[in-house]
């Protein structure tokens, strides 16, 4: 993930530059107003972490080992926004002393594994998945392995797209490359192949199992970003809301005059049928078996054939009224069947009750 | 000074190994020991700390210039090297980078080595196949026969030139940095960063942090070298020694914090108020002119060569 120099343009770093600046801005003040004077050491010790982590080789099942970024990690443990200057800070000790990434792509790398690996492990995945997590759960740990997973893939994707874009836009004048030679369709891949097997695996692997130990065995440090999360879960009812459960059906019902702007009825399937009898004919095959001809028009006394009055005038009308239809037909056996079951759930009960005292 | 060197770190510990990635994240999947290479990449560490440490206080052209200087001259080689578009002319920088090191009196070999041994030799394995036509039109020069389905290969003259371009460009841009990293004392870098306008919040906490990963690399093999001298045989499974490596990442989260708390109680016993303050910095000497305007020649002839040579 750390691109030396030569790779990119000097207008590509400039761009990681100018990215990362408001974020720096941003992360020090942050920091500076949760934990006040504590922030240089905090800080400090964050980075040298973060710097430590990346030399830490976790063993791979294959016999091989790799090693992790820690982004998500620190994120989830100090606060994403200590995170962003911890991993800026070990990525700058390692460019200048150690030649390990640019010192002139150094605000493209920040910008892949300092502001988007913790942003996306940590607000997209880490965050919505712990909710109503307690400190202690297991789920919590799983999530932050999910996070770092997410983090890092995200962070070679961006890596992929900004050395694909070199060949693009920078080129001699007989389009020969000047920086990364490789374009977007072989440099995504190329980088999105590795890191979502190996290094998203052992990026996984690390930023569980250390959120699982500290749970086991460091409390302390784990309440430094989560103040005010209880030890143990809430106990509410297990289970999703059950609106949770109908908005995505409510969503695709609201959808399905998507199917009109085909002009072609439902999501196209008249189309499909036409579609298929002119494949036939272009690959000069006029045999339909005898069976489809012949059960083809079998159901056509349907109320709704086609899902349309036989031969409207206002084909969209009738498409609707049979969509509302269809739907408030499904939902009233789905209705029925769930009623039934409650029926006889209650009916298996009742014995037990009374056979208690 | 070349003959010091060994002493203060010994080969053993010098010994690096050739990986696809220098950061390890994509290559470097060598078959070994997890415990091992772990000590292994902190010894790699500590020595090039202590190489640079070492040759930063000898006697030579570039140790005895302002670091301020020198971070600003060698970033605006930086610069210019990466606007140039012929290798030829990188070569050239190359040439005078060497002569540098040599007029610096770092052991060039060693130099050379650490140089091209991890970031320009990966990068020539990973546009090797960028050369083909199949990935970079051209004209064929080095014709290949035709056995990509029954497609003509060959290497193309556009991708020679892109990939010698970037070769040298990345040998450059590493030399530069390498060369700044073994002339230069810490202290003084960071001094210098602070001189030319990086944040002093951001210094201070390079600073800190780098004192940190020293302490703390002695608390990492520590650690691995009880887990080696308790391992008798083999590592295990590997999923054993992943939750080896949470437990100790972990176990190192826990003391590195209580580190931060207690530095932080000393800084704030001491008067400290959350401003970096810092001692008076050096003045500029005549060989800092003198070395500043030769690079602000080279930077003006690096690219005037290149324009010269055009399209």
């Amino acid at each position: 993930l750390h691109i030396p120099d030569g790779y990119l343009s000097p207008e590509t770093c400039a761009a990681g530059v100018a990215a990362m600046v408001p974020a720096w801005a941003v992360a020090g003040r942050r920091v500076r107003r949760t934990v006040k004077t504590a922030s240089a050491p905090l800080l400090a010790i964050a980075a040298a972490y973060s710097f430590l982590v990346m030399l830490l080789n976790v063993p791979v099942p294959d016999g091989t080992t790799a090693h992790a970024v820690g982004a998500v990690l620190i994120a989830v443990v100090l606060g994403p926004w200590a995170a962003v200057i911890a991993v800026s800070t070990a990525l700058a000790i390692q460019a200048l002393l150690f030649g390990d990434g640019g010192v002139l792509a150094y605000g493209v790398n920040c910008f892949n594994m300092a502001l988007v690996m913790p942003a996306v492990g940590y607000f997209l995945v880490y965050k919505p998945l712990t909710r109503r997590v307690g400190l202690t759960s297991p789920k919590r740990a799983l999530a932050a392995g999910l996070g770092g997973y997410a983090g890092i893939s995200a962070a070679a994707l961006c890596c992929g797209l900004e050395l694909g874009l070199q060949p693009d836009l920078f080129h001699g004048a007989h389009g020969q490359p000047l920086y990364a030679p490789y374009h977007v369709s072989q440099a995504v891949p190329a980088m999105l192949l590795a890191h979502l097997t190996v290094a998203g695996a052992v990026e996984f692997a690390l930023t569980l199992g250390v959120i699982a130990y500290l749970q086991r065995a460091n409390l302390p440090v784990l309440r430094i970003n989560h103040a005010g999360v209880a030890t143990n879960d809430d106990r509410r009812p297990e289970g999703v809301p059950w609106r949770f459960a109908v908005a995505p059906i409510v969503l695709v019902a609201f959808a399905t005059p998507l199917g009109l702007v085909d002009n072609a009825g439902a999501f196209g399937e008249t189309n499909v049928r036409s579609g298929a009898v002119a494949f036939l004919r272009k690959n000069h095959l006029s045999a339909i078996p005898w069976g489809m001809n012949r059960y083809a028009g079998f159901w056509h006394h349907a109320l709704f054939n086609g899902y349309d009055f036989r031969h409207d005038a206002h084909p969209a009308v009738g498409y609707v009224i049979s969509a509302v239809v269809g739907a408030a037909a499904i939902s009233v056996a789905v209705l029925a069947v769930l009623a039934a079951a409650r029926v006889v759930q209650r009916r298996g009960r009742r014995p037990t009750v009374g056979a208690s005292p | 000074v070349t003959d010091a060197a060994p002493a203060l770190a010994p080969d053993w510990l010098r010994r690096g190994e050739v990986g696809l990635c220098p950061c390890g994240c994509v290559g470097r999947r060598r078959k070994g020991n997890f415990v091992d290479k772990t000590l292994a990449g902190a010894a790699r560490v500590m020595s090039d700390v202590m190489v640079g440490e070492h040759t930063a206080r000898g006697p030579g052209l570039l140790q005895r210039l302002d670091a301020r200087v020198k971070v600003l001259t060698f970033f605006g080689v930086l610069v210019a090297a990466s606007f140039v578009h012929h290798a030829t002319v990188l070569a050239g920088v190359y040439a005078l980078t060497l002569a540098a090191a040599a007029l610096s009196r770092l052991p060039l070999g060693r130099f050379v080595k650490r140089v091209w041994l991890f970031i320009p030799v990966f990068t020539g394995i990973v546009v090797l196949p960028a050369t083909f036509n199949i990935v970079t039109h051209g004209h064929v020069v080095v014709p290949l026969g035709h056995w990509w389905f029954g497609r003509r290969i060959g290497l193309t003259r556009e991708g020679l030139d892109a990939a010698a371009l970037i070769v040298t460009r990345v040998a450059v841009s590493a030399s530069i940095v390498v060369l700044l990293a073994l002339t230069t004392s810490w202290p003084r870098l960071l001094a210098a960063l602070r001189g030319v306008l990086v944040p002093r919040m951001f210094v201070q906490i390079i600073g800190m942090a780098y004192r940190y990963i020293l302490h703390l690399l002695t608390t990492i093999e520590d650690m691995y070298a009880a887990r080696k001298s308790r391992m008798a045989g083999g590592g295990g499974s590997a999923r054993a020694g992943q939750s080896v490596v949470a437990a100790s990442a972990g176990a190192l989260l826990g003391k590195a914090h209580a580190l931060s708390e207690e530095v932080h109680l000393a800084m704030v016993s001491r008067g400290d108020r959350g401003e970096a303050r810092t001692l008076a910095t050096v003045r500029a000497t005549k060989a800092d002119w003198l070395w500043a305007v030769g690079c602000a020649l080279t930077v003006a002839a690096t690219i005037g060569v290149d324009r010269v040579l055009g399209h």
